[in-house]
């Protein structure tokens, strides 16, 4: 059992991970998520947010370490159990099967025996599509495909929810609708997100930023303590010039 | 949808009915003679049997290879599986061997088709799971291989089994009676019915590994059962009745038209069609040039090599 606080969900145990042991990916990482946390992972390519949430939702298992999920080690559950508490939308959807939108969608619901929460029609209404529900997802755009499959992820309902990039290919609109979506799922209904993403702009929305770089995690904290000039002139290896003015915005530039 | 797969349904049951009753001779249903009640029962029920066993497994393992391979350009043969059965069955039929009897080819059929299989599932596995990419690569270059080996074979021999070799590789159902039905029935049914048991399963397995352990399956022990399924099915099929091409491909893309891509509804739909269309197509072969009869497999490649360029046409079908 964990020995973390009643509240955590999630926590990793010097966390080691790589393919064949070979290049180390993630090297011996801590972290600890508590229920209702609002979390981006802000690093550059291949620094290793991708890997960290592929180990959190079961898909890779570490090396060395270990990794609990509401108190219990994530390889310890059955499939099943583990999709019903935590569900995982990766970076790269591709699909050549012509499924219908809504045929997606409904497959969020797999996990249940009995109908959860929320049904596929107002998960289709949450990402805009309800009028898209009968279209063929081959058909669509890739931001409508992604608001497709970010809608089957909320269906599934779990209450950890790690999303890789789900801005990508998304507009400025939906970017802002998709965040405020999730914040409203917290408010509501208690749901964690882990958002890896890049954009600074974007992170500072979130309650806590964690920086990674080579695997390991070198800053952690409000957007407020993390967007700093320094540290992310470490993070990406770019000349960044971040001004905060008065009125409380923030001035990046690249 | 219901409604359609009712129709789909009694479609089939009107096809299958003419099947059996047309032909080179009409068979009145409501007055028949010894003679014809003796066709319809050696004859033709058991090749109407067969063609539906046949067409079923081809149709419902192309939906499930399209799925688990995740390419939708895939078809049973792709997996190098018939080419090792043919090879197996025209070894058998040219060297004239009868080792079991009247099911002596189709036994050699089925040994080669799964020895094939678990040679193409050995070189697809990777890290603890088959790699889709690596089962499509390994079954084209063993089918090439094989299908090499067969025609030196073939090229090399002067035996009265030639003819029967070459019939038997097009896709013949005049050999088929009673003897072979119950394996036959077997491992079709399992294969089958397994499938549609996991169809859930298939689905996630579309959207990708990483998103099928989201929903609650595991990839890799999904992937392995369902490619079991398939080989055991397409053995069993190859070995009743040769290679029957463009089935396995036409018929899961047909069934999507109509009944959408899930397949709990496209598993199902997909053997019904297939046995249908295989019964179609026998009637064909057997009637046009008759007494002369053209393999089922010739008339389903004529048909389906056509479908096949529409659909490179259609680029939603094929590619994102």
């Amino acid at each position: 059992m964990s020995s973390a606080t009643e509240n955590t969900i999630l926590e990793f145990r010097d966390v080691c991970f790589s393919y064949d042991n070979s290049r180390v990916l993630i090297d011996q990482i801590n972290l600890s998520v508590s229920n209702g946390e609002f979390i981006g992972l802000l690093g550059a390519n291949g620094s290793g947010k991708s890997t960290i949430l592929k180990l959190a939702s079961g898909i890779l298992k570490q090396a060395r370490g270990i990794i609990y999920l509401w108190g219990k080690p994530v390889h310890s559950y059955r499939n099943r159990d583990r999709a019903k508490l935590l569900s995982y939308l990766p970076q790269v959807l591709d699909i050549s099967i012509p499924f219908t939108v809504r045929e997606v969608v409904s497959m969020g619901l797999y996990p249940y025996d009995i109908m959860p929460p929320l049904s596929t029609d107002e998960a289709l209404e949450m990402v805009g599509l309800s009028v898209k529900a009968d279209s063929v997802i081959t058909n669509l755009s890739g931001g409508e495909r992604r608001r497709v499959y970010i809608a089957m992820t909320l269906l599934q309902g779990a209450g950890l929810v790690l999303l890789d990039e789900p801005l990508a290919n998304l507009d400025i609109r939906y970017q802002m609708e998709l965040l405020r979506l999730l914040k409203e799922l917290r408010a509501k209904r208690g749901i964690t997100t882990i958002m890896a993403l890049h954009d600074i702009n974007i992170a500072l929305q979130f309650d806590r930023l964690m920086v990674i770089k080579e695997g390991k995690i070198i800053g952690t904290g409000t957007s407020d303590e993390i967007v700093q000039q320094d540290l992310l002139k470490k993070a990406f290896d770019i000349d960044i010039e971040i001004k905060r003015e008065e009125t409380g915005g923030v001035y990046i530039k690249y | 949808m219901n409604w359609k797969i009712f129709l789909i349904t009694v479609t089939a049951i009107i096809i299958i009915t003419v099947a059996l009753f047309a032909g080179p001779r009409l068979i009145n249903p409501f007055v028949m003679n010894d003679t014809e009640k003796e066709i319809l029962l050696s004859i033709r029920l058991p090749r109407v049997i067969v063609s539906i066993l046949m067409g079923a497994a081809l149709g419902a393992s192309g939906a499930v290879l399209q799925g688990i391979l995740r390419n939708p350009l895939a078809d049973p043969y792709i997996l190098g599986i018939s080419s090792g059965a043919s090879l197996t069955a025209a070894m058998g039929i040219i060297s004239g061997i009868t080792l079991f009897g009247i099911v002596t080819i189709p036994v050699f059929a089925f040994a080669g088709a799964l020895c094939t299989g678990v040679f193409v599932g050995a070189m697809g596995w990777k890290r603890g799971g088959f790699w889709p990419d690596r089962l499509l690569l390994a079954g084209v270059g063993l089918g090439f291989l094989f299908s090499s080996i067969l025609m030196l074979i073939m090229s090399i021999s002067s035996t009265e089994g030639l003819r029967r070799a070459m019939l038997w590789i097009f896709g013949d159902l005049s050999l088929a009676d009673w003897s072979v039905i119950p394996y036959g029935s077997l491992f079709i049914a399992a294969g089958l019915s397994i499938s549609m048991l996991r169809a859930k399963s298939l689905n996630a397995l579309i959207l990708g590994d990483e998103l099928s352990h989201s929903l609650g399956f595991s990839p890799r022990k999904e992937r392995f059962i369902l490619f079991l399924c398939v080989s055991l099915m397409t053995a069993a099929s190859v070995s009743l009745g040769g290679m029957i091409g463009f089935i396995g491909l036409l018929i899961p893309h047909m069934a999507r038209f109509v009944t959408g891509s899930d397949n709990r509804i496209l598993i199902p739909v997909s053997a019904i069609g297939g046995g249908a269309i295989l019964c179609i197509a026998d009637l064909i072969g057997k009637s046009v040039l008759s007494p002369t009869e053209l393999p089922a497999g010739i008339i389903t490649a004529i048909i389906g090599a056509p479908y096949f360029l529409y659909l490179l046409r259609r680029k939603d079908v094929l590619s994102n």
